[in-house]
């Protein structure tokens, strides 16, 4: 995040002859200036929801909202409760109000990405009771499922960052995925070892990425229109290799899937056992990443020459760091991700790759790391709030509630759209990322 | 350490940019390269810190050959680079942007070891009196900061021979001043410097030997003590140059352009220009000087209508402008040569016949119902040609073609060809060789004769000073004095350009 300038804002805002003595100069004031009127925005924003959940309140009276928790393990005994659906709605509008005033009274030193973060559980868990009507949801189903959907989006986020802090524009997240997925499930079939399909994936993905990398640093062809070459390529080749080889000899696409594994003692805890210790493999490596990487790209030499590389790359090249090299690697890490992020779909999902099987995962992905600011762990818990529409589509369409799931799973890209505009809190991309570097 | 290259020779396509160029520099001393743009001086910088390599030629540091591939190899030796654009990350810390590339770190993965980096940061800034506060955010430093920044990069590499790539073209006079002082100490503790410029005096200022380059070659040496302004220049150019304008006193009539109460805002939403007030008179010269980036290219902009006016008046002759498109502010008697010609003067890939019309195509004199003239244009273009001295080969040759020199004088001549009545330019000369500026120079001075007000913007306070009747100072975006030229001398300007106004 900005550093942030409430007083030089103030400041800016009057046209008029503002004689100040230690005045900033002209640039910092348009940028407090942005971030006032940013932050305005979101304060009316904020206020606008706290209507909205306001007369959703009043309308919910007396409607029971029921959930149920596996207690033991999944699919074993369950303990149901309910809550008055009232009560959810009105601490969604108590969240909201004081949200709006916080962000007005504090400004742009608000914490707003906080705060979304803290009410969007309680929301979603409004919205699931005020439109189930009474109908009982399986909230273990609902959390393991949003935790599993967070792992290929979380992890090819974590690729889009490394890549584009090393300035280089990751669009082919989407192709990785579906090169990954298809890759995996073939290794898998053909060794017979679990293990195969996500080393197989990865290292695809990495190749993938490499080509990418050569076409946008050799040639220096825009990043871009190369991304997007490759996320279609990725989807025809894919396609066509799966009518013409995967189906017709189906051997070569029945994967020894990655089983969730429970673990020792801390699945065992009552309720938050089966939720968040009985998960697929994939999912604590996929945290264990983030941690990883967040603590690479801040606090290492690595992660202050990545930086450099996608902020000024003369910068780095000038001190005699080889930025060439050093975005051919972070390439490489990234396509290795993307690939890794890939083969879960095809292993821990439905048994093997289908036609289109990522299904825009890469795509949202790099919504997440826009909403993340580029920053690992903010881009994983962007993911875990698009897992959560996610789930909650699935969940809800499994009851048969009727509601265009389209609605729900076109929220990211809503909420990417209003960020990526800048309105309601200003992000900011490194500044070389997509810019080829020339030396000299 | 002591320093020698010896005939290096470099070619572009088209373009010898290095003819075989000797140069040395002892242990502790500083060497002046002088040279106009497009002399090599910044190509000879990029061999000297590895970017490029040379076609022929040696590098020697000490008596033995060095060569470098790459910039690391040029740091291993001891080579030290303040470019001219600053190196740096707006978003790290100064003590991040100091150690970058050579970072302490500890523990298996590398771990970026803050606190040793900072202390060492904090010790170098004490050692060489360069004051900077080691947790400051690149972005929130001004440009003389910064510029400390970058010395302090190369002392941290324990370079030992410090390149200086124009370093005073963003520093007001003070800062310039500050920085020969750093350098006079760096120098006094054995560092050899490189001080590259196009301004003569700052080589008589500080150097202890003077090389002068011209086309691509070595033009002469000498001393700062045997050298005078008007003998380097003579180096510089080839001939015999007049560094000042003669000019006769200005015959001030009444007010052409008044402007009141003018703010503009920039890009990004910020008042650029804040509440300014001003007028120019028939006859006179009105030089706005400032460093670079405090409002004045805003304030061009506005004047021209390339930009919207946020409130205030703008009046040519008793006639609103500050809404005028730019078309409207072109007829009602504006001449204007921008500040950038690649960006706003010329349409590069067009003749200097098409550039020429560029913005009176529609006269009928040169179309009718949407036809264009063509014998009518050449017939005109072909006189600006003569009148203007452009050296071209035909005037269905691609501007892009011609020398900046030449591209300068067909918007020149566009500009002037309408009837003018207030001249708006902005940095009219930068980037030009010493005998395109002359012209330049008389030109618009000629125009004052004839009448016409003119508004100068100018970041070389030489230019503002030789040039103008009054001189405004702009500061952070407001006008923080205006002078007559007599009371503008270089230091009272210099402390207006740092925005001190007592």
């Amino acid at each position: 995040m900005r550093k942030k300038k409430p007083v030089a804002a103030a400041r800016a805002k009057t046209t008029t002859a503002a004689p100040a003595k230690r005045s900033t100069s002209v640039g910092d004031g348009a940028d407090a200036q942005q971030q006032l009127i940013a932050s305005r925005v979101r304060a009316g924003l904020f206020a606008l929801f706290t209507l909205l959940s306001l007369a959703i309140t009043s309308g919910s009276v007396g409607v029971e909202g029921k959930f149920a928790f596996w207690v033991d393990k999944v699919g074993g005994t369950d303990v149901a409760f309910s809550v008055p659906v009232v009560l959810l709605w009105a601490a969604v509008t108590v969240g909201f109000g004081a949200m709006a005033a916080l962000q007005l009274v504090r400004g742009a030193s608000f914490r707003w990405r906080l705060a979304i973060g803290l009410v969007s559980p309680v929301l979603v868990f409004a919205l699931l009771a005020r439109l189930l009507d009474g109908t009982t949801a399986n909230l273990t189903v609902f959390f393991t499922s949003t935790l599993l959907y967070t792992v290929p989006v979380g992890i090819g986020a974590l690729a889009g960052i490394i890549a584009e802090r090393s300035g280089f524009l990751n669009i082919a997240v989407e192709g990785k995925l579906l090169f990954g997925a298809m890759i995996g499930s073939i290794a898998s079939s053909i060794t017979g070892i679990a293990i195969a399909g996500p080393i197989a994936g990865a290292i695809f993905g990495a190749l993938v990425s490499l080509f990418l990398a050569w076409l946008g640093i050799r040639y220096k062809v825009d990043q871009i229109i190369a991304g997007t070459v490759i996320n279609i390529g990725a989807l025809g080749v894919t396609t066509f290799a799966y009518l013409r080889i995967l189906q017709p000899y189906s051997e070569f696409n029945r994967p020894i899937g990655i089983t969730p594994i429970q673990i020792p003692f801390l699945s065992d805890i009552p309720v938050i056992g089966p939720i968040l210790f009985s998960l697929s493999p994939y999912f604590y490596i996929a945290v264990g990443l983030v941690l990883f990487f967040t603590y690479m790209i801040y606090r290492t030499r690595w992660g202050l020459r990545l930086r450099a590389a996608g902020e000024q790359p003369n910068a780095a090249g000038t001190v005699g760091i080889d930025v060439v090299k050093l975005r051919y690697r972070a390439m490489l890490v990234a396509g290795l991700l993307a690939g890794f992020a890939g083969s879960y779909i095809a292993l821990s999902g439905t048994g093997g790759f289908g036609v289109n099987t990522s299904a825009g995962k890469g795509f949202i992905a790099l919504a997440a790391v826009i909403f993340g600011a580029w920053n690992p762990v903010y881009a994983f818990g962007a993911a875990l709030i698009f897992g959560m529409t996610s789930a909650a589509t699935t969940l809800l369409s499994g009851l048969g509630v009727s509601l265009p799931p389209q609605i729900l799973l076109s929220m990211p890209y809503i909420v990417t759209i209003i960020v990526v505009a800048g309105l309601i809190g200003r992000v900011r991309a490194p500044a070389s990322a997509g810019r080829p570097y020339d030396q000299g | 350490m002591r320093l020698e290259l010896q005939k290096i020779t470099k070619q572009f396509p088209g373009v010898l940019a290095n003819d075989r160029i000797s140069i040395s520099v002892d242990k502790g001393q500083v060497l002046g390269l002088l040279g106009e743009n497009g002399a090599g001086k910044t190509t000879l910088m990029n061999i000297l810190s590895g970017l490029y390599r040379p076609d022929s030629g040696k590098i020697l540091i000490d008596g033995k050959e060095r060569i470098f591939r790459d910039p690391a190899q040029a740091i291993d030796a001891g080579i030290g680079m303040v470019h001219q654009h600053f190196m740096l990350v707006p978003v790290f810390d100064v003590t991040e942007s100091v150690v970058l590339g050579n970072e302490p770190t500890k523990g298996p993965l590398g771990s970026f070891d803050r606190a040793t980096a900072r202390a060492q940061v904090v010790e170098l800034s004490k050692k060489h009196g360069l004051h900077v506060d080691p947790d400051a955010k690149i972005e929130s430093l001004p440009v003389g900061v910064r510029q400390r920044v970058e010395i302090l990069k190369a002392l941290y590499r324990k370079s030992d021979i410090l390149v200086l790539d124009e370093p005073s073209a963003v520093l007001t006079p003070q800062e310039t001043e500050e920085l020969f002082e750093i350098i006079r100490g760096l120098a006094r503790g054995g560092t050899s410097v490189i001080f590259i410029t196009h301004k003569l005096n700052e080589v008589i200022a500080v150097a202890d030997k003077i090389t002068v380059l011209r086309r691509g070659a070595v033009a002469g040496e000498t001393t700062p003590k045997k050298a005078t302004a008007a003998k380097l220049a003579e180096m510089m150019v080839g001939r015999e140059v007049q560094l000042t304008v003669s000019r006769s006193k200005s015959k001030v009539a009444e007010p052409i352009l008044q402007v009141k109460g003018l703010n503009v805002l920039n890009d990004a939403g910020g008042l650029a220009v804040n509440n300014a007030t001003f007028e120019v008179r028939s006859g006179e010269i009105l030089a706005v000087a400032g460093v670079q980036g405090n409002g004045q290219t805003e304030l061009v902009e506005a004047l021209t209508g390339l930009r919207l006016v946020d409130s205030g008046t703008v009046v040519l002759e008793k006639k609103p402008l500050h809404a005028g498109s730019p078309r409207e502010i072109a007829m009602a008697g504006v001449a204007h040569i921008p500040e950038d010609r690649n960006r706003d003067g010329m349409v590069k890939g067009m003749t200097i016949a098409e550039n020429y019309i560029l913005n009176t195509y529609h006269l009928p004199q040169y179309s009718k119902s949407g036809l264009l003239n063509r014998k009518a244009i050449a017939a005109a273009t072909e006189q600006a040609v003569k009148d203007f001295d452009i050296r071209t080969p035909s005037i269905s040759t691609d501007i892009a073609s011609l020398s900046g020199g030449n591209q300068q004088k067909v918007i020149v001549a566009r500009e002037f060809s309408r009837n003018v009545r207030l001249v708006i330019a902005a940095q009219p000369t930068r980037g030009l060789d010493v005998g395109s500026i002359e012209y330049i120079h008389r030109r618009i001075v000629e125009q004052r004769d004839a009448g016409a007000a003119v508004l100068i913007v100018s970041t070389e306070l030489d230019e503002v000073l030789a040039l103008g009747d009054r001189v405004a100072v702009m500061y952070e975006g407001r006008i923080v004095g205006i002078l007559d030229a007599k009371e503008a001398t270089r230091e009272r300007v210099g402390l207006l350009m740092g925005g001190i106004t007592k």
